[in-house]
């Protein structure tokens, strides 16, 4: 229907006015960016924060300080205590293969003049069998080690690469926030675990965590192994009692703690991503309509000034049908270039913010590119139908006299 | 090649009814060279834009390249002004973006013709203007521009050019080039329709064509004689409307003034239709004024 000649005519007319175009076209260009940026999130969201989660496992349940409802009563911020971890596994052993009490905070770990900057985990011997993470080298943790506060620890993998690389390290004593300690084990290799990398991690005794290095009382975290992912609400239910037992709290007050679930993570984050995905679609919605109307603006600004032109190409044989098109082509071509330019906008805002967050990984998926195209020549299409029907229903007699 | 019969075309302003063409039969013969003169707003342009397929008129029936133009529908009027028609304006009407070369490009874009870009070549080379076809019109002369326009108009090889004051915005020099451009491509067999102000490029025409009020009402066949007696005439009608000018501004003593003017259009009132002739002897035979002076006065003298 178009053929070239006509196109390249379109384009040689638009490179006359270049900025004036590229302005009409900003709308575009931001609508087009920010369907490709909210896309990037979005897409990177699903294949990556979510498969994180996957990790995390559908038979466990995460127990955190806090309080999940708005009360008016002040609650204790932090509660978890490392007996709770003891009380919830004995307790409910039906139903709990196992409860892994985690506290954790920065730390550098220094082996002569070699230094890293880690993850300190406090944590128990039943940490790494509840995430299958095994040792490449020596061994894990204890039981003796927990109960003796022992100064050992267990180096993840990229700590161990970045201080040792390939030189054995069992046996030796670095010295982590000043404190020395004999390394016992070297971790496989195993990435992230939800927002957690694994790797970067410096494996020590609870009690040694909370004791002689962060001085604290409570936990951060609390992780339970139920017996079977259908079994974790009722495994909620007993971890729950178990809780409100020891904290002492009394029927019809609220918990002071939260219990999350891989369900609940994956519910939450959805819910940002929802909520992120409508505040990017509006914005590209409102854009690509003041987009439409800024090409719209400019063709008919664009018939009006080539009148003559119009009535020129009438008098040598274009016929209203062929007008017609080139006005549309100049519209979709404007149009099409705003996209462009808009997905190398969108494409760079994505990456910047996940960049700058770190935790956004984002994905442009090269669909969206022909989509954001294929949209963008539709907004042209659409924008420009009115001002190149008006230029085609030029009277070409009147047309040749404008001035 | 052109019958025209009857054509009328009205405009209606509000109550009041223009009637920029009241009737006009003519015909034209392949090969002609045509004249058209006339007064401003005697419908010369209309006529031109009604033979070139541009308009339709109000009334009458127009026959133009063997087709009657009436029965014609808009996709079909578009392809005779692409293959049979050549337009050439007064303002040139390029499109000042492009080249020289693009313009003449632009009525092949609607033909789909193989060797388009050699058609182009060809239409500037025979303008002379095979050089400048890179060239944008803001980077050429006046007459060069018109040549483009020329060349754009006999890019698809029409048979009729149809030419509304092409010198009118040229010096009478380039307007000589211009106008032997036109000599050539009659000589080629194209029939040449021309609008002018200027009797020097009328008299050109194998035919002249007086209109007033949207009527014909000289047509006459030319030839060296009659040519001759034309110019004489109308060097006579400048000096007098000159004196007459210049006596109205006391330039020169009242006795130098004329009291009669005698203007083309009476002057060899034999050629078409003895009524038209007689109504135009009437009217410039009435007492003179500036305004009174027919077609001469639409000439500027200090132009010449
Ligand atoms: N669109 C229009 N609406 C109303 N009147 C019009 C229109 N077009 C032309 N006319 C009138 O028709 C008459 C003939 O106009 P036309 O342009 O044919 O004259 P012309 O002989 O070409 O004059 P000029 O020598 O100035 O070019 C004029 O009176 C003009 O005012
Ligand atoms: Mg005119």
């Amino acid at each position: 229907m178009f053929h070239l000649q006509i196109l390249l005519m379109a384009f040689r007319g638009l490179k006359q006015n270049l900025v004036r175009s590229l302005l009409a076209t900003l709308g575009v260009i931001i609508g087009v960016g920010a369907v490709v940026s909210a896309v990037s999130i979005l897409e990177g969201a699903q294949r990556n924060i979510l498969d994180r989660f996957e990790s995390l496992g559908a038979d466990q349940v995460l127990i955190f300080n806090g309080s999940d409802r708005k009360s008016h009563r002040q609650v204790q911020t932090s509660s978890l205590l490392p007996k709770d971890s003891d009380l919830i596994a004995e307790e409910n052993k039906d139903i709990i293969v196992a409860a892994a009490p985690q506290y954790s905070g920065a730390g550098q770990v220094k082996f002569y003049e070699k230094n890293a900057f880690a993850t300190i985990l406090g944590a128990t011997e039943s940490y790494a069998p509840m995430y299958q993470y095994k040792v490449a080298q020596g061994r894990f943790l204890t039981r003796e080690d927990v109960r003796g506060n022992a100064m050992v620890a267990v180096l993840g993998y990229k700590v161990a690469n970045e201080i040792f690389g390939a030189l054995p390290s069992v046996g030796k004593t670095v010295k982590i926030n000043g404190k020395s300690f004999i390394l016992i084990g070297v971790m496989e290799e195993k990435g992230a675990y939800g927002f957690i990398e694994l790797d970067s991690q410096v494996i020590i005794p609870l009690s040694t965590a909370m004791g002689r290095m962060f001085g604290q009382r409570y936990l951060n975290m609390l992780v339970v192994q139920c017996t079977s992912a259908a079994r974790v609400p009722a495994c909620i239910e007993r971890v729950k009692k178990t809780l409100r037992a020891s904290h002492q709290i009394s029927a019809g007050d609220d918990d002071d703690f939260i219990v999350f679930t891989q369900d609940q993570f994956k519910q939450q984050l959805g819910q940002v991503a929802l909520i992120f995905g409508v505040v990017l679609y509006s914005i590209a919605g409102i854009s690509i309509i003041v987009g439409a109307i800024g090409i719209m603006n400019i063709m008919l600004v664009s018939v009006t000034e080539r009148t003559r032109e119009i009535g020129v190409r009438i008098a040598v044989g274009a016929r209203r049908f062929d007008i017609l098109k080139q006005f549309l082509a100049e519209a979709s071509i404007i149009s099409m270039f705003g996209g462009a330019l808009g997905i190398v906008f969108g494409w760079a805002i994505s990456n910047l913010l996940s960049e700058l967050t770190q935790v956004l990984e984002t994905y442009t998926p090269p669909i969206i590119i022909a989509l954001a195209l294929l949209m963008a020549i539709m907004v042209g299409i659409v924008s420009g139908i009115y001002p190149a029907i008006r230029a085609s229903r030029l009277d070409p007699v009147q047309a040749l006299r404008y001035e | 090649m052109i019958e025209a019969a009857q054509l009328r075309k009205e405009y209606h302003m509000g109550d009041s009814v223009v009637h920029a063409l009241a009737g006009v039969d003519l015909r034209i013969q392949p090969g002609e060279f045509v004249s058209i003169t006339g007064a401003s707003g005697s419908g010369k342009s209309t006529l031109m834009h009604i033979l070139g397929c541009l308009d339709r008129p109000t009334s009458g029936i127009v026959r133009v390249a063997g087709e009657t133009v009436s029965a014609l529908n808009d996709k079909q009027l578009a392809r005779i002004r692409n293959q049979h028609i050549g337009f050439v304006f007064q303002t040139f009407n390029l499109i000042n973006r492009t080249t020289a070369f693009d313009n003449v490009l632009v009525p092949l874009v609607y033909t789909r013709r193989a060797f388009a870009k050699k058609a182009a070549r060809d239409a500037l080379e025979r303008v002379g203007l095979g050089k400048r076809s890179k060239h944008r019109p803001s980077e050429m002369s006046g007459g060069e521009c018109q040549r483009v326009a020329i060349a754009r108009a006999i890019v698809n090889k029409p048979r009729l050019i149809l030419a509304d004051e092409p010198t009118g915005n040229l010096d009478t020099r380039t307007g000589e080039q211009i106008m032997q451009i036109f000599h050539e491509l009659h000589a080629d067999g194209i029939t040449i329709l021309v609008v002018t102000h200027e009797m020097d490029v009328a008299v050109q025409a194998q035919r002249m064509i007086h209109m007033k009020d949207g009527n014909i009402v000289e047509d006459t066949a030319v030839d060296d004689h009659r040519r001759e007696q034309i110019l004489t005439q109308a060097h006579d009608v400048h000096t007098r409307a000159f004196r007459q000018k210049a006596a109205a501004k006391a330039i020169l003593p009242a006795a130098a003034r004329v009291p009669e003017v005698g203007g083309w259009p009476t002057s060899f009132g034999g050629g078409g239709g003895d009524d038209r002739g007689h109504d135009a002897e009437r009217e410039s035979s009435s007492p003179p004024g500036p305004k009174d002076l027919g077609y001469p006065a639409e000439v500027d003298p200090v132009r010449e």
